[in-house]
């Protein structure tokens, strides 16, 4: 029995002790005073009727004790005030009567009472049923609205991502959900329910068709994932790019289930890598017409880079043939002059390839590469452009330096950039010439690579213009070599940027990541 | 052909060392004595311009030019022969250099024998 109900429903706790025991006076002095009433209207014996009365709402409102008071002081009331002269027996009867009538009240009472606290038991049952029902249902709403909530944000997600998720039984089966985006990719009105698999399929460019039906075929046979590109044809005609990715769902026997999956429309995407591939083919373009406009202003140089060795070969060829040719030919002579021949030919070849390279409008191509091998090339190739304009060239190149993931033509082309830059910044000045070029490794996994000159120093108030497109301070300059230096840095992940060099000249340095920063 | 050339002194004058190591090999099998420099400032610096006979110098390098090393040569009262030799020269280029008092004005590369040639005459001079 549950003690709370007990409490509740036996002791009728609203009532108080003195309370109880007073409704037992109250209520036989009730009876007394109505038997006197019908007494004085010649309505005799009446106690005992109202006596009973008394005892039973005393009992059944004050329970067992108070109603056993109200048999006794009906009894004595009755043997004093209305029997006093009757005979013991009918006193006792009368007695007697009352007490029966107390035991049967006390049994009423207490089959009262045990219904009271069945009711009471059923009631807190059904009131704990109650609030646990009450509780689930709240439980339930509110999950209910957390995934209604979930499933607003995840419509929201497809929507924004273009992705629509989808599950589908292959034949006999067919296509078993459809999220909202995938009406939308697919161009299929959602309140036209539903689609069978082969309206979906319908929408499939026919020219991609079999191909789809091949790769959605094996997947099946397979019980394998699978992932196409395809293209689907709206009722209006457009025709848009999608992806769709499936990964098969198997029973505990291994038999295909369904398969679940995503469809996303691709085709932002593949007009934006369509843009990316032709913005990046324009500053290819660009990089390649600024490398020839430069390698143009240096064909001299570049001619003298290249005869310089050629004339070393030709001389040593020539002297290899006067020594075979002498009367004694001196075999030993003529074999080193023909060895010095063969190393300057390739020195003569290898700038050629140099030089060709750098002509070269081939793909943007990323590779290993060692930037002091590229700086080292490139004041080759440059070094009588320097002796031109009577420069010399220090460098201080870090032999640590770690190796980069770089367009080797590209880098060269900035190493170059810089370099004539700061020849012409150097060619009328009357001092000091020098171009210094220094490597080094600097933190978060970089290296720096400077081209310092002793030249006129950066244009004042302009030193941020620079790099802007179509800036020059040359007679002759088209403002565009910075700009793409910066660019094909930028694009490498470093930066490019310019300042004052002590005491005068400038100083441009560009950074790039070492190999390890790119994931390699 | 002179005879006694190998006391002539012929002076290399190139900031590339494979033409001034090769031009002193094809002068050593025609039988000529020669010295190679990196630099003009390193032939005046040497001390060897009384007694060098020919001079055989490219017209670009580093610091002093070939072309300015020949004034500097005349204005010491230095005559010395002298065949340019150049990776880019041009006609007005060649003109002042045989005004200044060339022998030969050579564009690089060019024939062992014209080279020869002119460094005999130069040494008949």
């Amino acid at each position: 029995m549950d003690s709370q109900a007990k409490l509740i429903w036996t002791a009728q706790p609203s009532i108080s002790f003195a309370s109880r025991y007073g409704l037992a006076v109250v209520s036989v002095a009730a009876a007394l005073g109505l038997a006197g009433v019908f007494a004085h209207f010649h309505v005799p014996q009446t106690f005992g009727a109202f006596a009973l009365s008394a005892i039973a709402v005393t009992f059944w409102y004050a329970g067992t004790k108070p109603g056993i008071l109200a048999a006794l002081l009906s009894s004595v009331v009755r043997d004093f005030l209305f029997d006093s002269h009757t005979s013991t027996e009918s006193r006792l009867l009368f007695d007697l009567v009352f007490l029966v009538f107390a035991l049967l009240m006390t049994q009423v009472v207490r089959g009262r009472n045990e219904l009271q606290l069945r009711v009471a038991e059923r009631t807190a049952e059904l009131t704990q049923l109650n609030d646990n029902l009450k509780r689930e249902i709240a439980k339930h709403n509110q999950v209910e609205a957390e995934l209604r909530l979930s499933e607003t944000y995840l419509a929201e997600a497809q929507r924004l991502s273009h992705t629509g998720s989808w599950a589908w039984s292959p034949p006999p089966g067919d296509i078993r959900y459809w999220s909202e985006e995938c009406f939308r990719v697919q161009g299929f009105d959602p309140k036209g329910g539903q689609p069978r698999f082969e309206a979906f399929f319908q929408r499939i460019h026919p020219d991609d068709q079999a191909r789809i039906a091949e790769v959605i075929q094996r997947a099946v046979r397979e019980k394998e994932e699978f992932e196409f590109d395809y293209r689907i044809i709206h009722p209006g005609g457009e025709i848009r790019d999608a992806r769709s990715v499936g990964h098969p769902i198997l029973g505990p026997s291994g038999d295909l289930i369904e398969f679940v999956g995503t469809i996303i429309d691709v085709t932002d995407r593949k007009q934006a890598e369509k843009e990316r591939e032709r913005l990046r083919e324009a500053q290819a373009d660009l990089a390649h017409a600024s490398r020839m406009t430069t390698m143009g202003e240096l064909t001299a140089s570049l001619a003298h880079e290249v005869n310089q060795p050629i004339t070393a070969a030709v001389n040593g060829a020539s002297t290899c043939v006067r020594w075979l040719t002498r009367e004694v030919p001196d075999l030993g002579e003529a074999r080193e002059a023909a060895l010095g021949a063969i190393r300057n030919a390739k020195r003569a070849a290898d700038i050629i390839n140099r030089i060709r390279s750098l002509s070269k409008r081939g793909e943007s191509t990323r590779q290993l590469a060692d930037v002091n091998e590229l700086i080292r090339e490139m004041i080759a190739l440059l070094r009588n452009e320097a002796n031109r304009y009577s420069v010399s060239i220090r460098i201080d190149l870090d032999a640590s330096l770690p190796m980069v993931m770089a367009d080797p033509v590209q880098v060269q082309q900035v190493i170059m950039n810089l370099i004539i830059n700061s020849l012409d910044a150097m060619k009328d000045v009357a001092g000091t010439r020098e171009l210094f070029i220094r490597s080094e490794s600097t933190e978060h996994h970089h290296l720096m690579i400077s081209v310092s000159d002793t030249g006129v120093g950066l244009p004042s108030q302009q030193t941020n213009q620079i790099f802007d497109a179509f800036f020059t301070t040359k007679p002759h300059g088209i403002g565009m070599g910075l700009r793409i230096s910066r660019s094909i840095v930028e694009s490498h992940g470093g930066r490019l940027w310019a300042a004052d060099n002590s005491p005068c000249g400038a100083c441009f340095y560009f950074t790039l990541p070492a190999k390890a920063e790119l994931g390699e | 052909m002179s005879g006694n050339r190998e006391n002539d002194l012929v002076a290399i004058v190139d900031d590339d060392e494979s033409v001034r190591d090769t031009l002193q090999g094809l002068l050593r099998v025609a039988g000529f004595t020669s010295r190679a420099f990196e630099s003009a400032e390193a032939f005046l610096e040497s001390g060897h311009q009384r007694e060098t006979s020919c001079l055989i110098t490219d017209i670009r390098m580093p610091g002093m030019s070939g072309l300015q090393l020949q004034a500097r040569l005349n204005a010491e009262q230095c005559r010395i022969p002298t065949i340019f030799i150049t990776a880019h020269g041009d006609e007005e280029m060649r003109l002042r250099a045989l005004r200044a008092g060339a022998v030969e004005f050579l564009p690089k590369p060019f024939d062992d024998e014209v080279l020869l040639e002119s460094v005999r005459a130069a040494l008949e001079r």
